[in-house]
Parts: C-alpha cells; structure tokens; sequence
C-alpha cells in the first residue's frame, strides 16, 4: 500500500518505489530505499513528515503515494 | 604547488559553516536545504596555497535539482585535486550514499565527520578510524560550528589530494560483468581516471552523461545488452540496482563501526507535531510572522526596530539626538513642538496668509491654526529651546555637516549638493538600516533554527491550491529581504513552469528596499498605522497568488506543480555567529548600494531637480518646478495620472524606482527639500499615496532584479515577459485601487478612468475563473531547461 495509507506514529518497510526514473532516483538518493524502514512523525492533509534513515523528510501527498510500504 | 580542493555533501550538513571556518568568508548559512544555490571560492585562512570550492549541497549526482547539476558539473569538468565530503554524523547512512558516488569520480576524497557532538549527546557512537578502514578513505571529525579538528582534516586534506584516488569498490559479479563490457566497448571515450564513473553512469542510462558521448549504434547495442542482461539476472532496473548495491555496502560499512541507541521521538519530532499540526501550524506561522513584522516595523513598545529608525531619521540624518537617559525627553519636546508651532505661526503670518497648518508626523493630523496679529505677536515671544539645556546632545549629522561648510565658507551650490543631495538622498536611505537589520535578524533566527523549512512544508498545501509548490515559498520569504538572492533562491524548485512562475512572482513581495516605501508613506499620510505595512505584504502575497491563478492557466504553465518533497533539518538554537552573518551580509548590500548606485543617482538628481531655464536662462533656479526633472516628469507624468500620482515628483520617483527601490524615497526628499513627511501628506491624498504605494511595490524591482531574472530566466523573452507582467499587473491594480478605491472614500469622482478600472476588474475576474489550458502539460524540468 502506498505511505499516505500509514497513520501518524506507524511504521513501514519500503517494498517499492514508483515513478519516473529521475524521481525515483532522487527519493532513493534522500534514503528512501528498498528494504529500508520509515515511520510518519506527522500528517497534514495527505502531506506526510516521514523518518527515513535518521533524517525528516516533507513530502507532498503525490510523492508519498510513490513510496509503496 | 596549489591545491584545489572542493567541499561537497549533503544539503544542510554544515558545508558553509566548514567554509567559512576555513576560509574565513562570510557566506550565508541558513537551517534549510538550498541555502547554497551557487559554488562558492575562497582561500584558505592558513594556507593561501589551497583554493576551496563550496558546492552547494547535493544528495547524488544523478541530477534531480539545478544546484546538483551545478556541483555535478563542477566535478567533472574542473576535476579538483581533492573534495572534501563533509558528513553529517547524525544521519551518516544517507549521507554516505553521496559519499560512495564521490569515491568513483576518481578523486581523491576525504571525509569530515561534522556535528559528532550530537551524536554523542543522543547517547549514540560511531568509530571514525573503524570508519575510515572500512570505506578505504581517511575519515576526520570535526566540528565546523565550533572550529574543532579542522587543522587535522586540512593535513589529511592535503595529503590525499597529493595522492591517489580511492580504490574501487567491487559492486555485485553481475554488475561487475556490465561494467567491464561497457569499459571495453566505448574503448577511449571516457577521460582519463574517470572511466569507472562513467561506466556506472552508463551503466545507470544516465541522460546528461549519454548525451555527451557519441557512440555508433554497435557500440550502443553492445552497451545495452550488457545492462539489460544484468538487469534481468538480477531482476531490477539499472539504476536501482546501483542504488541499492550503494545503501548495501553502506549498511554492510557501517555494521560494525556505529552504535545506536533505539530512541523514540526525538525533540524536534515532537516539536514538528506541534508546529504542523493540522490546525496550529497555520495560526503558529501568522502569530510568528506578525511578531517578526511587528517588532522589526510596527508601532508598539517593542518595535525596536522602528523606534531605531526613528533615531536614525530623526536624529543621526535629522536635526540631533539625545544620549538615552541623559534627557528630560518629554520637556524637550513640548518645547520644541511650541517653537515649532510658533515659528509656522510666523512664516504663515508674514506670508500673508491668515491660517496656518501644522502636522503631526506622530498622528500624522494637521492642525489648521488662525493667524492674526495677537497670535504673531505672541509666537515671537516663544524663545527657541537650546537642546543642550535638558540633556546631552548630539547633534544629527546634516547639522554637523552644515556647520562644517559654514565654517570653511563653502559654496552655495557646493553645499546644497552635498546638504540636500549626498546627505540628504543617502541619509534618507541609511535611516532605514536599523530597522531593516532587526528585520533581517528575526529572520535569520527563524531560518537558523529550522523554522523556515517547516513553513514551506506548511505552505505547500496552500501554494498548491494556485498552482505553485511550498518551494516557491522559500524565495519569496528570502525575498522579504532582497529580491535578488530570492529569484536565485529559486533553483531549489525542480520544475521549470514552477521556477519561471516564482521568478515572475517573486518581486511582488515587499523586499527590504521597498520597506522605506512603506514606512514614509505610512508615517505621513497613515499616522504611522501598522495596518499600511500589514497590508502591503497582504497585497504582496495576494498577487502572488492572483498571479499564480491566472498563468496557471496559460498554456506554458499548465500542469500540477511538482510534487514536494524537502528534508528537514533538525531544530537548534540559533548560533549567534550564524545569525549575525545573515543579518550582516543582507544590510551590507543594501548600505553598499546606498553609498554607490543611489549616492551617484542622488547627484544626478539633484542636478536635473536644481537646475533648469528659468527667466529665459540656465542655471540653479528658485522654484524646483521649474526645472529639467520636473520638465522631464511633467511630460511622462500623463501615465500615471490614472492611478492619482501625476506631478512630476511622484514620476520620477517611479522611474528611479526601477533603479533601485531605495531610490524613491532618496528621490522624493530630494524633490520635496524640507520636512519630507509634512510636505508628502500634502501633496498626495490618501488614496493617491496608497495607490502609489502599490504601483511601486509591485511594479518591476531594481536593476539587479532584473538581472537576476535574467541571469534566471536565461532567456530574453522570458525575462522581458517577466519585467513586463510585473509592472503591466502593477499598473492594473493600481488604477483599480485609486479609481474604485477613491469612488468608495469620495477623493475621486466618476470619470472616465472609472469605467476602465471595471472593466479590467470585470477582465481579472475573467482571467481568475476561466477555464484554463487543459491539454497535455509540458512537464520539463528545470534541469533540462537550463541545458536546452
């Protein structure tokens, strides 16, 4: 299921990443990478401040549905 | 021998603050990614043989952003003998990551281990020497906040760069395989030593790096064999293949040299969810902001920086001041206030007139007072009050100057030019600094601790709605202190409709060169109402918005912006060194253009305002209307009679606007000689001056704005589309504003223009509400606009 389903607190694995190839490589390239755990610090609206290898990321709502947990 | 080095990593990871530790340079540090958009050169303190480049941060080089093109570019085209890759210890697995990609460039690479100290203080530890063993690179810990180990990183700096790149790291046999077929297959195209880079960005399909190379399609069938087999073997596209192989092996690096404690939240999560939050995060963000507004430019007890500006324009550019505490301030101004009551008195009555009117720039009222004889008489008597006689005082520096030219017997006309021109123009700009460096300060403390970033992320969903993303927010706050460093901000945003959209836009906020704008009209028509600079940042924000609205629509702009997506950096108190360099560097610009641009122009100025054909010959002339600007102004003046400012003053003003910003206000006290505030209250009306207001906030900035849209834009076209949209826009809502504005308040009746101003009110609701450009929306990225 895409990040946007994870609530406030939960955390996931990343099983994949969709998108085009440049977006995908820049999520990876901020640590969001197969296998890898995240975890949402907070949720507003649909954007997401995810935990992702000891750093904050914001994401917008249509960049979190990329990120398949 | 010299030595180039250069410093890449991370955004945020405290790349600035190391350059500026070593370099002793004063760049801009800020708590948010992308606060470096260019690269950066300085000297060493210690050694001036070494050059160090500062890179703006980069997550990889695989190029997402324009500034990641920028260090990317750097790298392989300049080829430095040495990088130095500072890490943020804290989050050293995603840091690293860049670190791997550095160690394949064929560079010699040193890492600095930075913010070690929080590490430690989270309770967690993480062996540098083990570190260093593992990856196969020296491996130093620093503290380039506090100025820790960089003497050691410098050494080790230096002994790798004199030495020999990194040893390559072995991916897995498949890729190794696709590797060695790429190498031989382009035989020779690659530069020497960075054969291994540009087989794996090969290797990746990386666009830019196979655009360069020419290759026949045999060679190109081979290559893509090769990836494709290893891609089936290993079931997953190239590029992530390499991405995880890379986070793999940093995992596998890491194992046995860090140890963490599981914590839970941290303190800058918890403060996230508050700052955030659903609800909170937007009154927080107001609250803040009007706090920041209030104490930099508003009117309360704390407003330190209006009450220093006051000082500056009152007393160090006015008559004088009083040395705090030293004064019976109060009794000093009942004094004054009654001499100056009374010498109006005088100067109506012997002018013959039986009233005279006399403003209060604190209310900003006019008092209408009647003039006979008893009242004259009376005046004479009001002795004038010696300062020196209720406290220590200094004497303001137009005085100063003034009896330094009576004494040394100076010209007339030498003296007006240095008085009403130099002094003057430059001083009624100067007076604004302190005022302007509070402002910067609170910001500076906001984008120090981390705040900043969080507001784009706040702004995002909202900057969404009008078609823009939460990273045009960041240019437009920066903006609020110059629009120049604001429109470079820009290259953080990714795509290229999204870019030019917040170029074009980001001039409509009020930067700190148009605050002096706001400020003078405030205090002389509005009685110094906070509500004027309130509302000029609400107009600022509301055409951003208006405009986003509208180009949205059109079809270059069409399209969902891109997604966000911006990382966060943890919160810290504000670093006093940090803060006080932003806050420094961005008045010093603003003082530096005081004492050339506007100190030329003001020379200018008051030459074509003193000098004119008066009783049929040339010269200096009596009565300023009669001279070569207001012939100038008065024959343009026409443009802008619609919008209730058509005298010659207000003009030129505008014209010299769009030198500088700082220039209308240098400019009207030199077309107003005498008190600036009294005289503007009486050649506008409310509405007149509001409109002008507007006209000039919106219209397009400065010169060096403009170059920096057109260094931006890098495009003619785009760059006159830009200037002319701006001012185009601000001629539009300034006549709505004066024409309906003034209809409403009764100081304009029904004319002609009236019917104009509906009708393009009638248009820009049009434009807000029709449907726009649904077709297929060109998503280009910035990246390839610039190289296109």
């Amino acid at each position: 299921m895409p990040l946007t389903m994870l609530t406030r607190g939960q955390e996931g694995t990343v099983k994949k990443i969709t998108g085009k190839d440049e977006v995908r490589a820049f999520l990876k390239s901020l640590g969001f990478v197969e296998g890898g755990t995240v975890s949402v610090v907070n949720e507003v609206g649909g954007n997401l401040i995810v935990k992702v290898k000891d750093t904050r990321i914001a994401l917008s709502k249509g960049m979190a549905g990329r990120i398949l947990v | 021998m010299s030595i180039r080095l250069a410093l890449a990593g991370n955004p945020n990871s405290g790349k600035t603050t190391l350059f500026n530790a070593l370099t002793g340079s004063n760049q801009r540090v800020g708590n948010w990614p992308g606060v470096t958009v260019e690269k950066k050169e300085g000297k060493l303190k210690s050694d001036k043989e070494i050059t160090l480049t500062d890179l703006p941060g980069i997550y990889s080089l695989s190029p997402y952003t324009l500034e990641e093109v920028v260090a990317r570019e750097y790298l392989v085209g300049e080829r430095p003998d040495g990088i130095i890759n500072i890490v943020d210890a804290t989050n050293i697995e995603r840091n690293l990551y860049l670190t791997t990609q550095l160690m394949e460039m064929g560079i010699p690479v040193v890492v600095a281990l930075n913010m070690m100290d929080l590490v430690r203080k989270n309770g967690d530890a993480i062996d540098a020497s083990k570190l260093s063993r593992a990856l196969g690179i020296p491996v130093v810990e620093i503290s380039a906040l506090k100025g820790e180990g960089l003497d050691q990183l410098l050494a080790a700096a230096k002994t790798a760069a004199r030495g020999t790149a990194p040893g390559t790291r072995a991916y897995s046999a498949p890729v190794e395989q696709a590797l060695d077929t790429i190498r031989s297959a382009l035989g020779s195209a690659f530069p020497q030593g960075m054969e291994r880079w540009y087989a794996i960005k090969v290797f990746e399909r990386d666009e830019q790096v196979m655009g360069k190379l020419t290759l026949s399609d045999d060679v190109k069938g081979r290559v893509e064999q090769a990836i494709s087999d290893c891609e089936q073997a290993l079931d997953d596209d190239a590029e992530s293949i390499i991405t995880n192989e890379r986070y793999e092996y940093i995992t596998k690096a890491l194992a046995s040299c860090v140890k963490k404690k599981r914590t839970g939240l941290s303190r800058s999560d918890k403060i996230d969810r508050i700052v955030t939050n659903r609800v909170l995060a937007l009154p927080i963000f107001v609250v803040v902001m009007a706090l920041v507004y209030s104490i930099a430019m508003g009117s309360w007890t704390i407003s330190i920086g209006t009450r220093l500006t006051d000082w500056a324009n009152d007393g160090l550019f006015g008559d004088g001041w009083f040395v705090p505490f030293t004064a019976d301030t109060d009794a000093w101004d009942e004094a004054s206030g009654a001499f100056e009551e009374a010498d109006t008195i005088i100067q109506a009555y012997e002018a013959g007139e039986t009233e005279a009117y006399l403003y209060d720039d604190e209310s900003g009222d006019t008092t209408v007072i009647a003039v006979d004889e008893a009242v004259y008489e009376q005046a004479l008597t009001v002795p004038e009050p010696d300062p020196h006689e209720y406290g220590v005082w200094v004497p303001g520096i137009p005085v100063l100057v003034e009896n330094g030219l009576t004494a040394i017997g100076c010209n007339d006309m030498v003296s007006s030019l240095i008085l009403d021109g130099i002094v003057g123009g430059v001083g009624a700009v100067l007076g604004f600094v302190p005022q302007m460096l509070v402002l910067f300060l609170l910001l500076a403390i906001l984008e120090d601790i981390g705040y900043m970033s969080r507001i784009a992320f706040i702004m995002d969903r909202i900057f969404r709605r009008f078609g823009l993303s939460g990273k045009s927010f960041i240019p437009m706050l920066v903006a609020t202190g110059c629009g120049v460093p604001g429109i470079m901000a820009s290259r953080t945003i990714e795509q290229d409709r999204d870019r030019k959209m917040t170029i074009m836009t980001t001039g409509f906020i009020p930067c700190g060169a148009k605050m002096p704008i706001i400020a003078l009209f405030a205090g002389a028509l509005f009685g110094h109402s906070p509500l004027v600079a309130t509302s000029a940042y609400f107009i600022g924000v509301a055409a951003v918005i208006i405009s986003g609205i509208i180009l949205k629509k059109f079809k270059a702009f069409a399209g969902e912006p891109a997604p966000f997506v911006m990382e966060l950096p943890a919160y810290h108190a504000p670093s006093v060194g940090n803060v006080l360099r932003s806050m420094w560097e961005r008045g010093w610009s603003f003082i530096k253009r005081a004492g050339t641009i506007i100190l030329v122009s003001t020379i200018v100025l008051w030459f074509l305002q003193g000098f004119g054909f008066e009783n049929g010959a040339f010269g200096m002339v009596e009565d300023n209307n009669h001279s070569i600007l207001a012939n100038v102004g008065n024959a343009i003046a026409w443009i802008f009679a619609p919008l209730g400012f058509g005298n010659w003053q207000a003009t030129v003003a505008t014209i010299t606007g769009l030198i500088a910003k700082e220039e209308v206000v240098s400019t009207m006290s030199v077309c107003y000689p005498g008190n600036l505030t009294a005289n503007i209250a009486l050649a506008f009306t409310g509405i007149g001056a509001y409109a002008f207001m507007i006209f000039n906030l919106l219209c397009a900035p400065c010169f060096a704005a403009m170059g920096a849209i057109k260094r931006e834009m890098n495009n003619a076209k785009w760059t006159w589309a830009a200037i002319g949209y701006m001012c185009g826009f601000a001629y539009v809502i300034s006549l709505i504003v004066y024409q309906i504005g003034g209809l409403i308040t009764g100081e304009v009746s029904f004319n002609l223009f009236t019917v104009v101003a509906v009708v393009l009110v009638i248009g820009l609701v049009y434009l807000l509400v029709r449907k726009g450009y649904r077709g297929e929306a060109d998503n280009l990225r910035a990246v390839d606009a610039v190289r296109a």
